[in-house]
């Protein structure tokens, strides 16, 4: 006992080091490999903070670029309004309402009646990175709004990534700039996309290069490419709605000579230099679904 | 101004400076400078050592609350915090450094030793930082790649610092 007191002693700055690099990993794995709600990251008070007052000021500076978006993205909402609904009213504090089609004759008919699926949630973006392995996004809407993990999260131009987790006020998005550990096709965070001409699907990832290109993987041999093409979101993954830009095809390549898909190089929609704004997308039948695939994948198994 | 006062502003300014300016420097995918770790290698020598390493840890996770990148900082910096005092063994003369300055500087050991020494921890620091967040083997070159340059911005922003805060005393 005595001969152990003594060992211990002696290396007492060992063990500390052990110790203290044991408490860096576990924190390492167990906050990078689950998607629950973290305190210590940018969400918390004190950086949440420091990030507001510190985009106060740099704000300003993107005042003209963050306003021509704005007022495109008006101007495409607007064109959207005029053809393809007959009212639309919708506030924050209306949940779930109703669209009805109506028939266009006399008796004007109720043809249709469609349920709201997707609420959107504007956001101040407050902080952001793209040069990191896993680049994060911290934004000034939390609980309190309405904000819940797991949210898709859109730009202005196309997709931007998805909530991870959520503080009172604040909340950490993921962006599709995540560098996905490990080789092949075992990659944690993708984005299930769409060709928005012949409507192959596949799976969009980061190699970690440059925060302009992401790659696309798994797209047939078959398909027909050509370079500009719009990659869209699928809307298999109840994140995000369909149809959304992701981003356009740049070159495209077969990665070696056996293999049977091409592997895509896009251009990416969002430019995740300039983000100011950016919009939460609640999937209000997001539970039902996922209820249903649960219960599937129950059954199967 | 006191030893301890010195360190606690420094500590302050140098993470401030770390999240505030250099983690919104784009040069390149490959190039992730930082500064923050000078705080560790500018500590008083006679520091005991686990205070050394609880004060690494410390300076890590603050800076990880603010970069989303829980833990890795502070392993990178309990790492150098705790090689530190083998690195300076190694490079003392006999006796130790000289009484007149309590911290490591390049007055106190030496132009060439403190370039060593300083660079050493730094590289040391960057390979673990890195190894951690870019978390796998299968492209070496491109870690490697990232270390090497990530090391060399980060002591030439050490040399702009050491010209800056230079003191002859």
């Amino acid at each position: 006992m005595r001969n152990l007191i003594i060992f211990l002693r002696r290396y007492f700055n060992f063990f500390l080091f052990l110790l203290l690099e044991v408490i860096c990993f576990v924190f390492v794995f167990r906050t990078n490999n689950h998607q629950r709600a973290v305190y210590l990251n940018s969400a918390n008070g004190v950086s949440g903070k420091i990030y507001t007052k510190y985009n106060d000021v740099q704000y300003y500076f993107h005042l003209k670029a963050t306003n021509d978006s704005l007022v495109t993205e008006n101007m495409r909402l607007h064109n959207e309004l005029a053809s393809s609904y007959d009212i639309r009213d919708t506030t924050e504090v209306i949940k779930f309402d109703t669209l009805r089609k109506y028939s266009n004759d006399t008796a004007r008919k109720v043809l249709s009646t469609e349920v709201r699926k997707f609420l959107y949630r504007e956001a101040k973006v407050i902080n952001n990175s793209v040069n990191q392995e896993i680049n994060t996004i911290t934004i000034r809407r939390g609980s309190k709004d309405g904000v819940r993990p797991n949210m898709g999260v859109i730009g202005p131009n196309g997709v931007v990534g998805v909530v991870r987790s959520v503080s009172e006020n604040y909340a950490v998005v993921i962006s599709l700039l995540y560098k996905s550990r490990g080789t092949g096709n075992s990659s944690n965070f993708g984005v299930s996309a769409r060709l928005r001409n012949s409507g192959e699907t596949g799976t969009v990832g980061w190699d970690g290069m440059n925060a302009s290109y992401v790659q696309m993987k798994d797209i047939p041999r078959s398909a027909k490419l050509h370079k500009g093409d719009t990659v869209v979101t699928s809307g298999y993954s109840a994140v995000f709605p369909e149809d959304l830009p992701v981003g356009y095809i740049d070159t495209f390549y077969v990665s070696d000579k056996s293999s049977t898909a091409y592997t895509i190089r896009l251009k990416l929609a969002t430019n995740f230099y300039n983000l100011q704004y950016v919009y939460v997308i609640e999937n209000l039948l997001r539970d039902e679904q996922t209820r249903l695939e649960d219960s599937t994948r129950n059954l199967l198994k | 101004m006191s030893v301890l006062l010195k360190n606690i502003i420094r500590f302050i300014l140098l993470i401030l400076f770390q999240v505030l300016v250099l983690d919104r420097i784009l040069i390149h995918q490959l190039v992730n400078p930082s500064l923050y770790m000078l705080f560790v290698l500018l500590l008083p020598f006679n520091l005991p050592r686990p205070a050394l390493q609880l004060l690494g840890f410390l300076l890590g996770l603050s800076l990880d609350m603010f970069t989303d990148t829980m833990g890795i900082h502070a392993a990178a910096c309990v790492f150098i915090a705790y090689l530190r005092p083998f690195i300076l063994n190694i490079l003392s003369p006999q006796g130790g450094f000289e009484g007149t300055q309590r911290t490591p500087s390049v007055t106190s050991m030496g132009t060439s030793q403190f370039a060593i020494y300083v660079s050493v921890l730094v590289l040391l620091h960057h390979i673990v930082y890195f190894c951690l967040s870019v978390f796998s083997f299968s492209d070496p070159l491109y870690l490697l790649m990232k270390i090497l340059l990530s090391t060399a911005t980060s002591l030439f922003l050490i040399l702009i610092y050491e010209l800056l805060f230079f003191s002859r005393k």
